[in-house]
C-alpha cells in the first residue's frame, strides 16, 4: 500500500489535534512505572514532592500511589528513577511533536 | 491435544485462534505472534481447534487444540469466541498476556503489565484513535462500565483462577445475566462477561490494581488504518523479521453532511483493530 498516493488520492488533510491526542496518549503511558512495591507516574506532582522531600534529607517517607496505596518508599532512589523516565519520555515526545509540527 | 515445541515455564502470550468462513484468524495469530516475540520476546501458544491448526509449530511455541463451543453467531456466520475462560487451565505460563489476534503489538509496552499485579489486569478504558472524547461502553444505562478482555495478563494464582471460573459461570449463564444487566444476549462477547465475571470476584468493588493504566487504542467506525510499509522477513525464507511500526491512521471526519479526509501518522505504538478487513490488508501489505 502505497500510503503517500492514497493521501494525495484521498485529498486527506493532516489532523492536527488529532495527532496531539494520539502523542498525549502514547507518552503519558510511558510515564508510568512500577516501583518499589507502588505504581507511580513520573509527572510534575510527583516528582515535585520527591524533590521537596529530597531536600529536607527526607530518605524514607510515604507516597500515595496511583492505585491510591500508601507505600513507603526511598525517596531520593524514586526521584532519581522518575526524573530519569521524565526526561527520557518528554525528549521522545518533544521529538515526535517536532515532526508534527513540520507537517503544518 | 498439544504438540510442543519446547517447554516453557515463565511468561508468554496465550491466543486463540478459530477460522471461519471468511477469515483465517490463525493467521492473524500468526502475525500476532512474531510481534510478540519480537516486541515483548515472549514466546507464543495458540489454542485453536482440528480443523485450523497448522500443520507445524511455525511461529508458535505450542498449539494446543480444544473442542470449540461453535453456539454463538454474529453477522449470520458462527464466530468462535466461547471459551475464554480455558485459558488459565491450558497456558503453560506462570504469567500470561492472553491477546485477542487482532491487537498489533508495536512496541514492549505490555511488558510493563506484568509489574502492576500479582494476579489480573485488564483494560477499562478506551479511546478510538481520531476519535476522541467517545463515551466508554456500558452494558446498559442500568450497569456496569465495560472492561475489556482484548489484552488480560493473569499470573497462575488463585485470584486469577477465581475470575476464570467466574467466566466460565458467566458465559454458561449469559442468558440470565442479560437479563439482569439489560443487555441484548443475542451475541456473546467476553468484555461483558469479564466484566461481570471481576466484578463477582471483587463483591461488586473496584479494585483500581486490576486496570491497567492507560487506555486501550481502538481503531473504530468511519476509520481506516494502513501500513505504511510491509513487514520483510530477512532472508525471503529466514527468521529474521523487520516490522514495520508506522501506520496512517485515515479518518471520515462527516460535518454539515460533507465528508472530509483527515489522516494522522502513528509510530511504534499498540491498538486493537476492530474491522477484520483492515487488519487482513495491513498483514498483506
Amino acid at each position: 500500500m502505497d500510503t503517500k498516493k492514497l493521501i494525495s488520492d484521498a485529498k486527506a488533510r493532516f489532523a492536527h489535534n488529532s495527532a496531539k491526542v494520539y502523542l498525549k496518549e502514547k507518552y503519558e503511558s510511558k510515564l508510568i512505572i512500577a516501583e518499589q512495591g507502588g505504581l507511580w507516574k513520573a509527572d510534575a506532582n510527583t516528582i515535585t514532592i520527591l524533590t521537596a522531600l529530597s531536600n529536607q534529607f527526607e530518605t524514607t517517607t510515604v507516597l500515595i500511589d496511583t492505585f491510591d496505596n500508601p507505600v513507603e518508599v526511598d525517596a531520593t532512589a524514586l526521584l532519581e528513577t522518575l526524573t530519569t523516565t521524565y526526561k527520557n519520555v518528554m525528549t521522545e515526545w518533544y521529538a515526535e511533536w517536532q515532526e508534527l509540527e513540520n507537517k503544518r | 491435544m498439544a504438540r510442543t515445541r519446547k517447554q516453557e515455564i515463565g511468561r508468554g502470550v496465550v491466543l486463540f485462534a478459530f477460522n471461519s468462513s471468511k477469515y483465517n484468524y490463525v493467521e492473524m495469530a500468526e502475525y500476532c505472534a512474531r510481534r510478540a516475540s519480537s516486541f515483548l520476546g515472549l514466546p507464543t501458544t495458540l489454542i485453536t481447534d482440528a480443523k485450523s491448526a497448522p500443520k507445524d509449530t511455525g511461529v508458535f511455541d505450542n498449539i494446543i487444540e480444544v473442542v470449540p463451543d461453535k453456539n454463538n453467531i454474529r453477522e449470520n456466520q458462527v464466530w468462535i469466541n466461547k471459551g475464554r475462560y480455558q485459558a488459565y487451565e491450558l497456558s503453560p505460563y506462570e504469567e500470561t498476556l492472553l491477546i485477542d489476534v487482532d491487537y498489533v503489538i508495536n512496541s514492549d509496552k505490555l511488558l510493563k503489565t506484568f509489574d502492576f499485579s500479582d494476579s489480573f489486569c485488564c483494560h477499562n478504558r478506551t479511546e478510538f484513535l481520531m476519535h476522541p472524547n467517545v463515551s466508554q461502553e456500558y452494558l446498559s444505562s442500568y450497569s456496569y462500565s465495560s472492561l475489556w478482555a482484548t489484552v488480560i495478563m493473569f499470573k497462575k494464582s488463585e485470584r486469577a483462577k477465581q475470575i476464570f471460573e467466574a467466566l466460565e459461570m458467566v458465559q454458561h449463564n449469559y442468558d440470565h445475566y442479560a437479563n439482569i444487566h439489560s443487555f441484548i444476549a443475542g451475541v456473546y462477547r467476553n468484555d461483558y462477561a469479564l466484566t461481570l465475571a471481576l466484578n463477582i470476584v471483587n463483591g461488586h468493588s473496584t479494585e483500581p490494581s486490576d486496570y491497567i493504566p492507560w487506555d486501550l487504542m481502538h481503531v473504530g467506525k468511519n476509520t481506516s488504518v494502513y501500513a505504511n510499509q510491509v513487514d520483510t522477513q530477512i532472508p525471503a525464507d529466514g527468521d529474521y523479521w523487520d516490522f514495520n511500526t508506522e501506520f496512517t491512521v485515515m479518518f471520515d471526519n462527516w460535518k454539515n453532511s460533507k465528508m472530509r479526509k483527515e489522516y494522522i501518522t502513528i509510530k511504534d505504538m499498540d491498538f486493537h483493530i476492530m474491522n477484520k478487513d483492515l487488519f487482513a490488508g495491513i498483514m498483506n501489505g
